[in-house]
């Protein structure tokens, strides 16, 4: 090409950089057709950019969008090819979404996709040493199996164990171990594993008190002895979320490649995205109906957003997502124990912790006004205007358990409430707040900010206690500072656990502490019951102690005793259920709308 | 009236902006209260004529809750760009005048703050301050001042060299006097036109840390926290908790946008022939 005709001719845009050259040679003489060129290369430059870019972004999308497609299929192929080192990698790239289209699409009945929340995903993979199944949020590990198991109604049978025998003395366990069961690499589980897991999660376990255990020794083959430092007549509930783990694979990156002898075999873990599990083809007990289980981590409306499109077979949901309909889903509501109520701390203002933290709240620590406060509320109100309806009254911290004293339940009465206060001195104030001596009946609630239950909760609550002469104002918070601020500030919390624990952590004075650890409060009765209850020699007889820790006829934390906590509801676990899915009948949910759902997915099937 | 050219135009326009200005202000500030009042039995409703934005999932009313807002992001827009423009006056002036040393560290320091991303700038300021209202005023306050100072710095080198200075320092007025009485008058349409035009840069980057969760608390009624919230309601169809606060929002900072340019057009002796 000339010079002569370079300025006129649409030029292609690959060859700009040579061309630019060739112009500048051949017509660097000429002032006229310099400027021209010159003007033009930038011209170039200009097509050049905006042809790169085009390219680039025409590159990643292809790039997208191959990949999308590609892993979609990968996913969602039956059997999987995950065999394929390839196709495992690749996936992991997939967004889960598109996983979860094919495997939903699945023509196989045996397969079950499952929607659970960002945080359910385990943080440091499938290690109970780290929470896996024994950390905040209890649930059955899947992967491993456990030495007992809590039944329907929160009793204790076996799994591992089949017997199981406690000292006269309560500090030494004897558990028979059952024979024949191997870990899915074969090896056989042996007492030697089950004393191992003991003592490697009394030593390294971050998210468990194993300070009770002293130690775990096999005595032979199928007989472990679990020695204690203190009586601790609940141990079986903590044998019930410990899934055994084998020493000869047992290492530092265990989490993410876990082998247990579970029911369940973990396939595939994309970080973020999902966890795939294999049925344990060789397990012990009856074979698991459900083959694989894919669980995918999306955010609330990202999972309804799934459902809509009908990608997942069961996906976690929320109560204000309750007043919907989905085609083809139906809306499952369980019941729990997980538990919203706030903490009244029990003791004036003034003093600190050895930290510095400031204890105690001069309004709350009048235990009428404790006790008026937990008559003024109208727990239905609540359920049916925050919750939709999806959720029961709240009297306790373990509603329905084994170890729940009905002496906790309450009726609504305001005229009570409000003549509590006025006998305690607080008299209505003009502005419709009560007052005594100047002092204005207030305090701050507090909610973990971003959570809108909690909050509507705590603004109802509000409501509730304007009506009765009490100032609240509400305030959300972060957990870096919850902590220390709810022992001078109510707030609101979340908690229910299959083991009596709960009410040691919540009411016990905290060990070598003055007062308990989330919320100052001392009463020697109460700690004497869960002290004694610990020490007993049965679980039934340990039960009725547990129930004296509530209320003993005289003192207690219930209604009319000291009541430093006031429960307000337990939240209905809710999920949208594709049709014809068939979800065994649930144990009372903990805390925590994640794991506890799957406990039993191996009993689930599709008609 | 007849309008008769673009400089009434203008003053006319100014006058609407800010009268509605005002009165979204001060009808936040009035209702504020009522505002954040929850009542669950109306939540979740879609405009209707008694609450013309609809209601959210506390019932609350989305129209008073929306006003607020904006109310607020007024109030910490003007706190924060007036204190903005009072460092730039400052740091621009000191920069021109105090000398080589002066000026090297005040430019970089310029370079500096305007190399790192605003927004992260703002959440790390705003972050260490505890955010909430002061941890905002902080962060937008000390990321906003640097192309005012620039502006301002420049604009000082520039009277330096005119004679009128020239005279005054000859004179042997000292060069605190000069900067102040005799540059200082010649700064200010710059300076008020830049403190105006600084505004919607204020409101917004206050929205967007806010709904980034490094700003205003969530019980506060700012169109941040609005925002944020209603994208998980969105999904579900509840378009209006998202659509009236964000037009309006983009509203106002269009209303501060407009007195801005009107300023520049009324102020500029270059414009005054129009």
């Amino acid at each position: 090409m000339r010079n002569g005709t370079a300025g006129t001719e649409p030029v292609p845009a690959n060859y700009p950089a040579i061309r630019h050259r060739t112009q500048a040679e051949t017509c660097g003489r000429k002032g006229d057709r310099m400027k021209m060129t010159k003007r033009h290369s930038r011209k170039y430059r200009k097509i050049t950019g905006i042809a790169l870019c085009a390219a680039m972004a025409a590159g990643l999308l292809a790039g997208c969008g191959g990949t999308g497609t590609e892993n979609s299929g990968n996913t969602g192929a039956p059997g999987g090819e995950s065999g394929v080192p390839g196709a495992a990698a690749e996936s992991g790239a997939s967004s889960s979404s598109g996983g979860a289209a094919a495997a939903g699409e699945g023509t196989a009945k045996d397969s079950v996709v499952v929607v659970m929340g960002p945080t359910s995903e385990p943080e440091s993979g499938f290690d109970p040493a780290y929470g896996w199944g024994a950390g905040e949020h209890v649930h059955e590990p899947l992967i491993q199996s456990t030495l007992t198991v809590t039944t329907a109604d929160l009793e204790i049978a076996y799994d591992l164990a089949t017997d199981m025998k406690v000292s006269e003395d309560g500090l030494t366990w004897t558990v028979d171990i059952r024979d024949g069961v191997a870990f899915t690499d074969g090896e056989p589980l042996t007492a030697e594993d089950v004393a191992f897991t003991y003592n490697t999660l009394r030593d390294t376990s971050s998210v468990n008190d194993f300070t009770m255990l002293k130690e775990a020794v096999a005595v032979d083959g199928d007989t472990v002895e679990f020695h204690m430092n203190r009586p601790y007549s609940i141990w079986p509930y903590t044998m019930a979320i410990v899934g055994i783990v084998p020493e000869h694979a047992y290492g530092p990156d265990y989490g993410q490649h876990p082998v247990g002898s579970g029911r369940y075999m973990l396939k595939q873990w994309d970080k973020g995205q999902q966890v795939i599990l294999e049925a344990n083809p060789d397990y012990y007990g009856e074979a698991p109906k459900m083959k694989q289980v894919t669980i995918l981590f999306m955010e609330e409306d990202a999972a309804f957003a799934a459902v809509m499109a009908g990608q997942a077979d069961l996906a976690y949901t929320a109560a204000s997502y309750g007043d919907l309909t989905v085609d083809g889903y139906n809306l499952l509501a369980f019941e729990t124990v997980d538990n919203r109520g706030f903490n009244l701390p029990a003791i004036p203002a003034g003093s600190t912790d050895e930290n510095g933290v400031p204890l105690g709240n001069d309004f709350t620590c009048d235990v009428n006004v404790r006790r008026a406060i937990n008559l003024a509320i109208d727990r239905e109100e609540m359920i049916q205007n925050v919750l939709n309806g999806y959720g029961t009254a709240a009297y306790s911290i373990c509603d329905k358990m084994p170890w729940y004293n009905e002496a906790a339940q309450v009726t609504y009465d305001p005229e009570q409430a409000a003549r509590l206060l006025d006998e305690a001195g607080w008299v209505m104030g003009a502005n419709g707040i009560r007052e005594k001596d100047g002092a204005k009946a207030e305090f701050t609630l507090m909610y973990s900010a971003g959570d809108s239950v909690r909050q509507a909760l705590s603004e109802d609550t509000a409501n509730q206690l304007r009506e009765l002469g009490i100032d609240v104002t509400v305030e959300g918070v972060g957990w870096d500072v919850a902590y220390d601020r709810a022992q001078s500030t109510p707030m609101l919390w979340g908690w229910g656990a299959h083991t009596p624990m709960e009410l040691y952590n919540i009411y016990h004075t905290a060990p070598g502490g003055t007062y308990a650890q989330y919320s100052p409060y001392f009463n020697e009765t109460v700690d004497q019951y869960m002290d004694e209850a610990l020490a007993s020699s049965s679980l039934e007889e340990s039960y009725e102690l547990w129930k004296k820790a509530q209320w003993d006829g005289e003192t207690g934390v219930t209604a009319d005793g000291d009541i430093p906590w006031i429960w307000l509801v337990n939240i209905d676990h809710l999920y949208w259920s594709r049709e014809g899915l068939k979800v065994a009948e649930q144990k009372l949910h903990p805390h925590g709308h994640g794991w506890s759902i799957v406990n039993n997915v191996d009993q689930w099937s599709w008609e | 009236m007849k309008i008769r050219n673009r400089r009434q135009r203008m003053a006319v326009l100014m006058a609407v902006s800010l009268f509605l200005l005002v009165l979204v202000t001060a009808a936040g500030w009035a209702f504020g209260e009522t505002a954040s009042a929850t009542d669950f039995s109306r939540k979740n409703l879609a405009p209707c004529l008694s609450y013309p934005f609809g209601t959210d999932f506390m019932g609350r009313d989305m129209l008073l809750r929306t006003v607020a807002g904006l109310s607020s992001s007024i109030r910490l827009g003007i706190l924060t760009a007036a204190v903005s423009a009072v460092i730039a006056f400052i740091l621009g002036l000191a920069a021109a005048v105090l000398g080589k040393a002066a000026d090297g560290v005040i430019s970089g320091m310029i370079d500096l703050v305007m190399g790192i991303p605003h927004i992260l700038l703002l959440i790390l300021i705003s972050y260490a301050c505890g955010k909430g209202f002061w941890g905002v005023v902080v962060g937008i306050s000390l990321t906003h001042w640097t192309s005012l100072a620039r502006l301002i710095r420049g604009e000082v080198l520039q009277l330096k060299e005119s004679n009128y200075v020239k005279i005054a320092a000859r004179l042997g007025h000292g060069k605190l006097k000069v900067a102040f009485f005799h540059m200082t008058p010649h700064l200010l349409p710059q300076l008020v036109t830049g403190l105006v035009l600084m505004f919607p840069h204020a409101i917004l980057h206050e929205a967007s840390i806010t709904f980034l969760g490094f700003g205003l608390p969530p019980e506060e009624p700012a169109i941040g926290i609005i925002l944020s919230e209603s994208m998980k309601y969105l999904v579900m169809g509840k378009w209006w908790l998202a659509l009236f606060p964000g037009l309006l929002l983009a509203g106002v900072v269009l209303l501060f946008h407009f007195l801005g340019e009107g300023l520049l057009l009324l102020l500029d002796p270059e414009n005054a022939h129009r």
